[in-house]
């Protein structure tokens, strides 16, 4: 596509197996070979400030690579840090979600729940047996009272006796009275049986009094287990149906939790891995920096092998009245092709006006303040 | 609470609310069913409303009479709060629960 190389067909041809022999050097030949020669000479200086141009830019672009890599590199490791102290916090989240910390140990939410049915469930059973217990203390007390109202019955009907035998002895004592002498015996028993009466009578009104402090007690033993009985147990009973409802939300929940905490600490895992293969990574800049190196030594060797060759081809060569002029054509048909104004700009101050490259590590400064990046 | 007896089925009838209230009437009508001949004695509860935790203790004691009568006792249609009540003390543990 250049035009040295359009000129230099004659020269390929003649290199050509297949060509037919030299044909005898015509007088025109030499001066037309000479102007050849110049030529290359004049390519090979142009050739030499763009191998010297692209050793400087390979330089300068390394040296910017490598400034951008190492604060890249301190950039992730920071956040390398970050990531695995987000996945250790990931990592305790997940033991806090799955249970509840209580004396240094880790006791699981449906552990917990499960002692808590285990404990209301004993509270159930204990109310169901008081409330059993109570009932049949009822039942054994209205027994008793019925028991007691008929030793009460009991009771009257011995009262009733008692008045028939006093009775019967005041009866007994007139009728020996009107017997006089001979009804002296008579009489004593009479005494007797009214004695006895008495009696009967006086330990019939202590057993009436005894009687009546039983019923008494009984009726306050009823009334108290009555007070018992009566106390409504039934929202005490539900209270454990709403705790277990509650709990099922709560395993509920905490197993929702938990699972959540599962994918946030495989992210936060696959994110520490992915930004420690990216610090090791960027690591590999060096021998990044290695090849070019190798790449710019290789286009000084050539830039040497020119500048010999260069000059033992001027040796060669007839003195020229005026120095060959710089094929500079080709050069800017190749700066077109730029798209970067201020690589372009470089080029063609080095190339074209063959100012000297500017050192590496001033490039490097000066593209780091102003930034690297042109957008278009 | 209101109690029906049917004797030759071997069953009672109870609605409106069974509490402390009932202890006498509901004794006797258990004493006069156990009295009776047949396997089983049923408890309709499907229109009981209401049951405290003294009804729940009267129907234990229903229970040991039963099992002294070697009868069985048998909670049917429970409803409601009773149901509920029956549910959180695992009454289906201790009785033949009907529904």
């Amino acid at each position: 596509m250049f035009k040295w190389r359009q000129n230099s067909a004659a020269v390929q041809t003649l290199a050509e197996p297949e060509a037919p022999p030299l044909a005898p050097v015509a007088p025109a030949e030499p001066a037309r070979h000479d102007e050849l020669m110049q030529r290359w000479i004049s390519f090979a200086a142009m050739q030499q400030r763009v191998i010297r141009t692209l050793v400087s830019e390979i330089q300068q672009t390394s040296a910017v690579v490598e400034t951008e890599a190492d604060q890249l590199s301190g950039r992730f490791q920071r956040l390398a840090v970050c990531a695995e102290q987000q996945t250790a916090r990931v990592d305790d989240l997940s033991r806090l979600a799955i249970g509840i910390e209580v004396d240094g140990e880790i006791v699981p939410i449906d552990r917990i729940a499960g002692l808590l049915e285990e404990t209301l469930s004993d509270v159930v059973e204990k109310i169901l047996m008081l409330s059993k217990d109570a009932m049949q203390m009822v039942y054994a007390l209205s027994e008793l009272n019925s028991n007691v109202d008929r030793v009460d019955t009991c009771m009257v009907e011995l009262s009733k006796i008692n008045k028939t035998t006093n009775m019967l002895a005041l009866n007994a004592r007139i009728e020996a009275e009107r017997a006089g002498k001979a009804g002296a015996a008579f009489r004593v028993v009479a005494g007797e049986v009214r004695e006895l009466s008495g009696a009967t009578e006086r330990l019939s009104v202590d057993m009436e009094s005894e009687l009546k402090a039983v019923t008494d007690g009984i009726a306050s033993g009823h009334e108290t287990l009555k007070r018992v009985a009566t106390i409504d147990m039934s929202h005490n009973l539900m209270a454990k149906d709403r705790l277990e409802v509650l709990m099922a939300a709560l395993i509920k929940r905490s197993a929702s939790l938990a699972s959540v905490v599962a994918a946030a600490m495989k992210e936060a895992e696959v994110i520490s891995a992915d930004v420690s293969a990216m610090v090791t990574g960027i690591q590999f800049q060096d021998r990044t920096r290695q090849r070019l190196e190798h790449v710019v030594d290789t286009l000084h060797v050539v830039d040497e092998a020119l500048d010999e060759l260069k000059v033992a081809t001027a040796e060669a060569l007839p003195p020229t009245a005026e120095g060959q002029s710089l094929d500079t054509e080709w050069v800017k048909k190749l700066l077109d092709r730029f798209t970067l104004g201020d690589l372009r700009a470089r080029f063609v101050a080095q190339i074209l006006d063959g100012e000297q490259p500017v050192e590496a590590v001033a490039a490097e400064s000066a593209s780091a303040s102003s930034g690297t990046i042109e957008l278009f | 609470m209101q109690i029906q007896v049917d004797r030759g089925a071997g069953q009672i009838s109870m609605s409106g609310e069974f509490t402390f209230t009932d202890h006498a009437p509901f004794k006797q009508m258990v004493s006069e069913l156990f009295a009776t001949t047949g396997k089983s004695v049923i408890l309709d509860l499907s229109k009981l409303d209401f049951i405290d935790s003294a009804g729940l203790g009267m129907l234990l004691l229903a229970r040991d009479e039963a099992k002294k009568n070697d009868r069985d006792l048998i909670l049917r249609r429970p409803s409601g709060q009773v149901k509920r009540m029956f549910g959180v003390t695992k009454f289906s543990t201790l009785f033949t629960i009907e529904d």
